[in-house]
Parts: structure tokens; C-alpha cells; sequence
């Protein structure tokens, strides 16, 4: 029977649900019980799933790997402490996990600085007031739409070697450059690029919209102000929208770098060979799920935290230096 | 020639020298905006263009912009090279259920955030914002080891039961910063009127935060409709798969060459579905993003 496929699940779907509205009057009862008042005790009750699944699908598991990561765990038999040895053995491996951080630092690295200059660059253009922008506005959402699965596939294609789009319109000039068609996902010199060349295509969609977002919500009288004093186009830009919308490109460059760290699925369907070079998330599901060294993917997941964390805080950091806040006075 | 009674010549040539600049400026613009328009729309007509393709057109060179005749037949031959149907039918299963949960949940752990105090609840929400830079990975393995051990593996349970927790800590955000924007008298009326909880939420608040909703429909059926590592890693039986992963194994092994017609073809029929919300929900994804300032 085909319907058993999905019964099952409902049956639980529905159970969780009634779990979840058991859990929001439990707490409410028992914060109750303890005369917690009224408007407290309802707060509680009505973040408490999101609390419970915090615990559990979040907070317990990033422990958990932190844990995992000091031992030997194939999924089957029980962890077995092994101390540092799976750093140890991480960073001496300069076959696999070395190569794969610095391509993963790489691409963000490249990718952040084009998506957000780029997309910045294309929301100003778009904000301004010309006939049938709507329009075109709407056609440089499209990125943002169309499926990850679908974009990674339709790259591979444009990017394939002998009948890829992208080879046929370079052919001149690489026959000029004497390069022969390069094989973009199985070449650990062309890999990078196009990986950064199909994030280009990011600048649309998204943080464009984001970024023209915040430029019309500059106050126009800013403006005003400074033409009345002759600033001129530039001027305007560089003294008004871009300090007005500075707390945006901090919160764009955050999570542009947090997105392109963990880049996965583009990744796992343009399919670069393990030669040409892998992004740190394919090397954790290889690890954990294909060769279940459980432990080992642990240790690579922690690496990747502690990257991302670290590089969020430096960016936290330097933003007092770039980015103006409207409530504060400055000097 | 335009007869305005400017009598100052230096003023008139002033403003017309000004006037062609605005006009240059705009046709630069123009320019501009419909080369970009071009290089993004190229690959994606492409991708449909490909997939009307036969298979010596393919790989033809230079390049046939458009296939003659076109060969519809690619759609009907690659949704039954695999079973797309069944993929589809789960996908859609999943879908629906995880946006209705995800809605739900997080629209009452916002209102919670949003219109009520309690100690913590500061910090609390900043845990939850936190929670939105984590890398993904670092919570798989322990959480597959979850379901491993409630024995759901190779059940949609994984795909779908956290989103009854308000599982995306970005929905909430934007829920809240709604909820955050509707005044507060309003809802004091209504308990001073004798509402309770439940009656002011649906009756006063509910109506109030509908387009928030409906954004975070748009964005939650995005989420479950390329969800890719979650089938991944929890489906193994191939009449469970969904969509995105019957469209991985069907790209065939690494030394495989594709068929790319076929490829193109389900990229298409796959990408359908979002475009046509976008088309109709345009304005509830855009105010999203606006009002949040990130993506889903």
C-alpha cells in the first residue's frame, strides 16, 4: 500500500502538534501554579516550542558534536575517546582537508566582496526613478526565485566543456590565450573561478532587493539638503545613502559570508571532482555519511564553526570603525 | 523654440546643458539595466531552450538559439525515466505539511516575543537570532543520531516534525518585527472588552500580521521545496525520495555523462512551481526581505 508511505508521518505530525500545545499549557499551568504573573507565564507558554526545539535539534546537538569530534564513531558501535587525534590527523591531512578549507575560505572570500559590491551597484541603478523600472526590477528578482537545484544544474551546463554555452562564447579567446577548452569542475585551476563566476549571478535577486530596500528608505530630505548645498551624484552617494545604509551592508556581508562558508548544494550538483577540489560541507557528509567516520566529520563541522564564528566576530568588530548608527552621536 | 520668457541666455543654456544631461544619464541607465537584464535572462533561457533540444542539437556548434522543431517530447520522456511522479507527490506532501506547521509555530513564538515581557525573554530572542548564523553542519550528525535512535530514519519525520518548534529562526524574526509595528491600544481594547489570549490573537491580532504571514508561507515553501540535505540524509528508499533528490541521482554517477536535454527539462518543470508564487505573491516575498534586511 502507497498510502502507508505517508501515514505514519501524519499520525506523528499530528502527535508533535498536540505535544507542542501540551508543552505551551504545561508551562503555563505550572508557571501558574508558582503564581509567576499572568503576562509572564503566557510569554513563557507561547515560546516555549521553539524553546523545546532549541534544546533539542540546536543546542544538544552542537554540544553533542563537540563532543563527538574527541572520539571514533561509526554510527553502530559505541564512540571510543580518541582526545585530539582527529584534529591531529585533520591538520596534517593536506590531501583533503587543507585543500578543501582553503577553497572554502577562497570563495568567500571572492564571492562576499562581488555579491555585495555588485548587488549594491545594481540596487542603485534600479532605485532610481525611471519609466518601466518595475519591470525590470521584477526580472532581476528572478535569481532569487528560481530553485538552488535548478541553478546548480543549468551552471553545470553552461559550464560543461566541450558543449557548455560559456566554452562556445570563450572559444576565440581562449584559442587566442592558447588555453584549450577548460574543463571547469574537474580542473582544480578552474574550479574556483566557476564557483565565483556563478556567484556573480547572485548579485541580482536577494541582497539586491534587501539593499534597494534600504536605499529608498534613505529620507529624501538628506538629500535635499545637499544638493541645496551643490553636492553633486557622487557626493550624494558616498557622504548620504552609503553611511545611511552602513548597518545593511554589515548585516549583508555577515551573512554573506556565513552563506558562502556553508555553500552545499550548488556544490554537490555541479559535482567537482574530488581533484579539482571539494567545499568543507561536502567533505562532512563525506566523511560522516558515506564513510561514516562520524567523529572525524565532527571535528571538520567544529573547524567550520569556529572559521565562521571568528570571522563573524572580526566583521562585528571593524563595523564600529564603518558602520553609522542613527542614535549615535558622532564626534 | 520653447518659449519660456527666461531672458537671462546664461541661465537658459544652464538648464538646458542640465536638461541633456538628465536625458544622457537616463539613456545610460537604460543601457545599463537592459544589458543586465540580458546576461541574466540568457541562461535561463538556455535552460529552456536546451530542453527542447534532440541530442545532436545538444551538443551542436555554434550554439542553436532555438530548436526547430521543439521537442516537447524531452518533458514527457524525462519525467518517466524516473519515477517524478511519485518524487513529486512527496514532495509535495512534505511541502504542504511543513508550511502549515511552520507557519503556526512561528507565528505564536513571535507573538510571544513580541507582545508579551518576561525576564530572559531579551536574551532569549537574541539566542534565537544567533541561531540563524549557525552553520548547519555542526548540528547534522547528533541530530541524525536523534532519529536514528526514535528509529524514523527513511521516514519524512526528520523533514518535517521540527517545524512544529518554529524551526526557522528567520520566520520568527520577521513575524516579530510585525507583530512589533501593530499598536499596542488595539489590543488593550480588546482586553479590556474581557478578550482572552486566544480571542485577542485570532480576532485582533491574526488579521493584522496576514501579509507577514503569507511572506513567511512564500519563503517556508522555498525552504521545503529545495530542500536538498535533509532527503539527503534521511531518505533512503527511493519511492520516498522528493524532487531535488530524484534530480541528484538522475544527473547519474560523476563519470556519467548526462543527458543534458532531459536535465534542462526537469530544472524547468522543478523551477516552475516557485515562479508562478513568486508571480502571484511577488509583493509579500519583497516586503520579507525589505522588512528584515535577509534572505530566507
Amino acid at each position: 500500500m502507497q498510502e502507508s508511505l505517508y501515514l505514519g508521518t501524519l499520525i506523528r505530525y499530528v502527535l508533535t502538534f498536540v505535544m507542542m500545545v501540551g508543552l505551551s499549557l504545561g508551562v503555563y499551568g505550572l508557571l501558574r501554579l508558582f503564581r509567576v504573573r499572568e503576562t509572564y507565564a503566557t510569554g513563557y507558554a507561547l515560546i516555549s516550542p521553539w524553546l523545546a526545539g532549541f534544546l533539542i535539534f540546536t543546542a544538544g546537538p552542537i554540544l553533542a558534536s563537540l563532543g563527538l569530534s574527541f572520539t571514533s564513531y561509526d554510527l553502530f558501535t559505541s564512540p571510543k575517546w580518541v582526545g585530539l587525534d582527529n584534529y591531529r590527523w585533520l591538520f596534517s591531512d593536506t590531501l583533503n582537508f587543507w585543500p578543501s578549507v582553503k577553497l572554502t575560505l577562497s570563495y568567500a572570500f571572492l564571492s562576499v566582496p562581488i555579491g555585495v559590491i555588485g548587488s549594491l551597484l545594481v540596487a542603485l541603478l534600479l532605485s532610481m526613478d525611471i519609466r518601466g523600472i518595475g519591470t525590470y526590477r521584477t526580472i532581476y528578482y528572478m535569481p532569487a526565485i528560481l530553485p538552488e537545484v535548478s541553478v546548480a544544474l543549468l551552471w553545470r551546463w553552461l559550464f560543461n566543456s566541450e558543449a557548455g554555452l560559456l566554452n562556445m562564447v570563450l572559444k576565440p579567446f581562449l584559442r587566442l590565450a592558447g588555453i584549450k577548452n577548460p574543463d571547469w569542475f574537474g580542473d582544480p585551476r578552474f574550479v574556483l573561478p566557476a564557483f565565483v563566476i556563478m556567484s556573480v549571478w547572485g548579485v541580482f535577486g536577494t541582497n539586491m532587493v534587501v539593499f534597494l530596500a534600504a536605499i529608498r528608505n534613505v529620507p529624501k530630505v538628506l538629500y535635499e539638503a545637499a544638493e541645496i548645498d551643490g553636492a553633486g551624484g557622487f557626493r550624494k552617494f558616498w557622504s548620504i545613502t552609503l553611511p545611511q545604509i552602513s548597518p545593511v551592508i554589515l548585516l549583508q556581508v555577515i551573512m554573506g559570508i556565513i552563506g558562502a562558508l556553508q555553500i552545499f548544494t550548488v556544490a554537490m550538483f555541479t559535482r567537482p571532482t574530488s581533484a579539482a577540489g571539494r567545499f568543507m560541507n561536502q567533505l562532512i557528509y563525506e566523511r560522516g555519511f558515506l564513510q561514516l567516520k562520524m567523529g572525524e566529520a565532527s571535528a571538520i563541522a567544529w573547524v567550520l564553526f569556529l572559521i565562521i564564528l571568528g570571522l563573524t566576530l572580526l566583521v562585528f568588530r571593524s563595523s564600529t570603525a564603518w558602520v553609522y548608527y542613527e542614535a549615535e552621536v558622532r564626534k | 523654440m520653447n518659449g519660456d520668457t527666461v531672458t537671462n541666455p546664461g541661465a537658459l543654456a544652464l538648464r538646458r546643458r542640465r536638461r541633456i544631461k538628465t536625458r544622457l544619464s537616463k539613456a545610460i541607465a537604460y543601457i545599463v539595466v537592459t544589458l543586465g537584464a540580458i546576461l541574466l535572462l540568457v541562461p535561463f533561457f538556455w535552460m529552456v531552450t536546451t530542453s527542447l533540444k534532440d541530442l545532436n542539437e545538444v551538443f551542436a556548434y555554434p550554439p542553436k538559439w532555438i530548436p526547430r522543431p521543439p521537442e516537447w517530447r524531452n518533458y514527457q520522456d524525462a519525467w518517466q525515466a524516473v519515477p517524478f511522479g511519485r518524487y513529486l507527490t512527496n514532495t509535495v506532501f512534505v511541502t504542504i505539511l511543513g508550511v502549515f506547521a511552520e507557519v503556526v509555530s512561528s507565528t505564536l513564538v513571535a507573538y510571544g516575543f513580541s507582545r508579551y515581557w518576561f525576564p530572559g525573554r531579551d536574551a532569549l530572542f537574541f539566542v534565537l537570532l544567533a541561531t540563524m548564523m549557525l552553520p548547519f553542519h555542526v548540528t547534522l550528525i547528533p541530530t541524525y543520531m536523534i532519529w536514528k535512535n526514535l528509529k524514523l530514519l527513511d521516514t519524512f519525520d526528520p523533514l518535517l516534525l521540527p517545524a512544529w518548534t518554529a524551526w526557522g529562526p528567520f520566520y520568527v524574526f520577521l513575524l516579530r518585527q510585525f507583530f512589533m509595528g501593530i499598536p499596542r491600544d488595539l489590543e488593550e481594547a480588546a482586553i479590556i472588552d474581557g478578550a482572552n489570549v486566544v480571542e485577542t490573537f485570532g480576532y485582533v491580532m491574526l488579521p493584522q500580521v496576514k501579509p507577514a504571514i503569507l511572506s513567511v508561507a512564500v519563503f517556508a515553501f522555498r525552504g521545503y521545496w529545495n530542500n536538498f540535505l535533509g532527503p539527503l540524509l534521511y531518505l533512503n528508499s527511493m519511492e520516498k525520495y522528493t524532487l531535488t533528490l530524484g534530480m541528484y541521482f538522475f544527473m547519474g554517477g560523476v563519470h556519467e555523462a548526462p543527458k543534458w536535454h532531459w536535465l534542462m527539462a526537469m530544472s524547468t518543470v522543478f523551477a516552475l512551481p516557485m515562479l508562478v508564487i513568486f508571480f502571484v505573491a511577488q509583493r509579500h516575498f519583497v516586503e520579507g526581505i525589505s522588512l528584515t534586511g535577509i534572505k530566507g
